[in-house]
């Protein structure tokens, strides 16, 4: 297609200006409808996820092979002698995808205030450490996170406090089978609460340093259970849990999981949700389509006349169509970057504020992650390019029906109809 | 075709209840007897013993070693006197009510009942299994199932089923009584599913305090090493899966002293004194 032929096409499509801006108009506010549709799907879908794997998972975690699903607590990285936790802490950061890794020891006990006792899990994380890799530090209620001056202090859930009866400043003893066997037990006091919206973490989560654990546990310094590893770019996880298996397992024996295999029914439900959005999107989608070939369908059956009489004076029927093709072109591409400066300013307005679709009822859980109460956008840049593609394609088909209708004119009927 | 299922339902219901019946009736009152004496062997007046309790399981192996306080079934007092680690804890049950004292807290905590079923100090052994009444003539329909020799021992082998409304963890019980002097050998626990779960066996009898007692026990839970034992069929011996040699988990109770019908003042069983 020649540079003229662009050109003509480009005057064509201004000979009449308000035709074009309406099939403009058709197209490039589908483009934005689907741009705002995209972005909100992928931010649910984000959003999900972060709050998925964002408390307490982060997006990968390291074991040693049988550690997981049972936690056993002699199951620890390198076995019974343990492992060097910096050297190991090291090696994961060593790779480029990793943005943060922090090691964790688990057990499960008893946590007894003066009246009530309740089973709990016990996560021993190292208190300056965990908040690169996770966020639950940014959920307490009362009372402050882990520091590293307060050595026994612990942090719990809000309802679990609430159930044995214990505040910010209280008491508590911990009873843990230790890895030997004894029965660790130990005073601590609450240094604060966190409140999540899952019940799970919420009724049955203490949280500790994970030298208190260890020493409780009676595990040394070199033995620990699991690290958590955050990522640049979540999306990236499980292919970088396989490289980064094949990596460490040269060295140490361990089972690197992402976050779709910790957490498989978080996995289920993002799965779902992008198939709900494939349905709605798809559907927006037709509605584009719709737009554009009657627009365009238009355009061309009021133009009859005007080939016809282009043939008349000598054009040939394949010039015909791709002059009509270049038109569709040229419109398709100026109705995108219409299109897309429409929604430019709403996809950041989407990733920066969000939709606040709770008031003030507060985050919602679901499938066991929290959502909400705003709801932010997430640019999904793949879908927004088969977006454009796609409308692009539509836009060139449906003009593409009438060009071949119209190069099969002869010039004397063209010229007839009016 | 619904008074077909109806009928169906209580032809089995009857089949049941006639099923209940005739195990209710073959709960003879000598086997009753017999079973009930071997659970009270240990159960006295008083008694005053000291216990080492051997630990061998797949991640740890450890010796405690305590000392038991008991008067009738109802006030049991157990204090822990080493390793280390653990020395100075303690358990308490007065009625049907325990406490531990933790010495590291140094704080004194009910049990709730979760606790009591979970293993104690790492063994085999659960602290119901240590300090629970003894109910087995309550709970369980009692029948003497098997006569004859087993290793060479002459022995009666009783079936302890659940009553219906008892609420029993296990789904079956068998004991092994020698028939030469009624001692227990062998008594195994299956779940509800009539699967074999533990194991314990008795054995070096003696005459304590004028009373014939076993003073080893050893408790072997057979449910985790069912797949290794199945790979080969070597760990068959008479219809019993073991785990192979090398990965023997077990817990054996040694009485190292028993005393018998001492005299044990009021305030060992008070909460003042579970503290050391």
């Amino acid at each position: 297609m020649s540079g003229r032929l662009l050109q003509l096409a480009w005057r064509n499509l201004w000979r009449n200006p308000r035709r074009t801006l309406i099939a403009m108009a058709a197209m490039g506010l589908g483009y934005a409808m689907l741009l705002f549709v995209a972005c909100l799907m992928a931010g649910l879908r984000q959003q999900m996820i972060e709050s998925g794997t964002g408390l307490v998972l982060s997006d990968m975690e390291v074991h040693a092979p049988d550690y997981y699903p049972d936690r056993p607590t002699h199951q620890t990285l390198g076995g019974r002698t343990g492992t060097d936790v910096s050297a190991l802490l090291a090696a994961i950061t060593a790779d480029p995808r990793v943005q943060a890794a922090s090691p964790r020891v688990y057990g499960y006990g008893l946590v007894s205030a003066t009246h009530q006792s309740a089973g709990v899990q016990l996560l021993g994380v190292v208190p300056d450490q965990e908040p690169k890799s996770t966020v639950l530090q940014t959920r307490m209620v009362k009372g402050s996170y882990l520091t590293g001056r307060m050595p026994k202090g612990v942090v719990m859930g809000d309802k679990l406090a609430a159930t044995i009866g214990v505040e910010v400043g209280s008491e508590i003893v911990l009873v843990t089978p230790a890895a030997n066997g004894s029965t660790g037990n130990d005073l601590y006091t609450v240094a604060g609460t966190f409140h999540t919206g899952l019940d799970d973490m919420d009724r049955g989560l203490v949280l500790m340093s994970l030298a208190s654990l260890q020493e409780l546990l009676r595990l040394p310094p070199g033995r620990i259970h699991e690290v958590g590893i955050k990522l640049h770019d979540i999306t990236t996880a499980t292919a970088t849990a396989a490289a980064l298996e094949a990596q460490l397992g040269k060295t140490l024996p361990v089972r690197v999981r992402a976050w779709p295999e910790l957490a498989p029914e978080l996995d289920d439900y993002v799965q779902f949700n992008r198939r709900v959005t494939f349905i709605l999107f798809f559907i927006f989608f037709l509605l584009a389509v719709m737009g554009i070939v009657n627009t365009m369908l238009m355009a061309i059956i009021e133009r009859t006349r005007e080939l016809g009489m282009l043939m008349a004076v000598g054009m040939r029927p394949a010039q015909v169509v791709n002059l009509i093709v270049a038109e569709a072109a040229s419109l398709a591409g100026a109705s995108l970057v219409l299109g897309a400066a429409l929604g430019a300013p709403l996809l950041w307005y989407l990733q920066v504020h969000g939709l606040n679709l709770g008031g003030n009822r507060g985050a919602v859980s679901l499938a066991g992650v929290v959502v909400g109460p705003i709801w932010y956008g997430r640019q999904d840049f793949t879908t927004y390019t088969q977006a454009a593609l796609g409308l692009a394609v539509t836009a060139l088909v449906s003009a593409l029906y009438p060009a071949l209708r119209a190069a099969r004119f002869r010039p004397t009927e063209a010229l007839r109809k009016v | 075709m619904r008074w077909q299922k109806g009928s169906v339902a209580i032809g089995l219901g009857l089949i049941w209840l006639s099923w209940g019946q005739m195990s209710q009736a073959a709960d003879d009152q000598p086997a009753r007897e017999t079973v009930d004496r071997v659970a009270r062997l240990f159960i006295s007046q008083s008694s005053i013993a000291t216990v080492d309790m051997q630990i061998t399981r797949e991640d740890f192996q450890r010796k405690i070693s305590m000392q038991f306080w008991s008067r009738g079934e109802s006030n049991v007092l157990i204090r822990v006197r080493s390793p280390q680690e653990d020395a100075g804890t303690a358990i308490l049950k007065v009625g049907n009510k325990t406490w531990c004292y933790l010495p590291k807290a140094n704080r004194t905590m009910k049990m709730p009942p979760s606790m009591m079923m979970d293993s104690w100090m790492g063994s085999h052994f659960t602290l119901d299994d240590l300090v629970k009444e003894n109910n087995l003539t309550n709970d369980y329909v009692i029948a003497a199932s098997f006569e004859g020799k087993r290793d060479g021992v002459a022995v009666t082998e009783y079936t302890l089923t659940p009553k219906r409304a008892a609420a029993v963890v296990w789904g079956k019980i068998t004991l092994e009584i020698r028939q030469a002097d009624q001692m227990p050998v062998r008594q195994r626990y299956y779940d509800e599913d009539g699967k074999l779960v533990r194991e314990l066996s008795f054995s070096e009898y003696k005459t304590v305090s004028g009373r014939l007692i076993p003073t080893r026990l050893v408790m072997r839970p057979l449910d985790k090493t069912d797949e290794k034992a199945s790979a080969d069929d070597g760990g068959l011996v008479d219809g019993v899966r073991r785990p192979p040699d090398q990965t023997v988990e077990q817990t054996i109770i040694t009485y190292e002293n028993i005393i018998f019908d001492g005299p044990i003042s009021e305030e060992t069983f008070s909460r003042k004194n579970l503290k050391p």
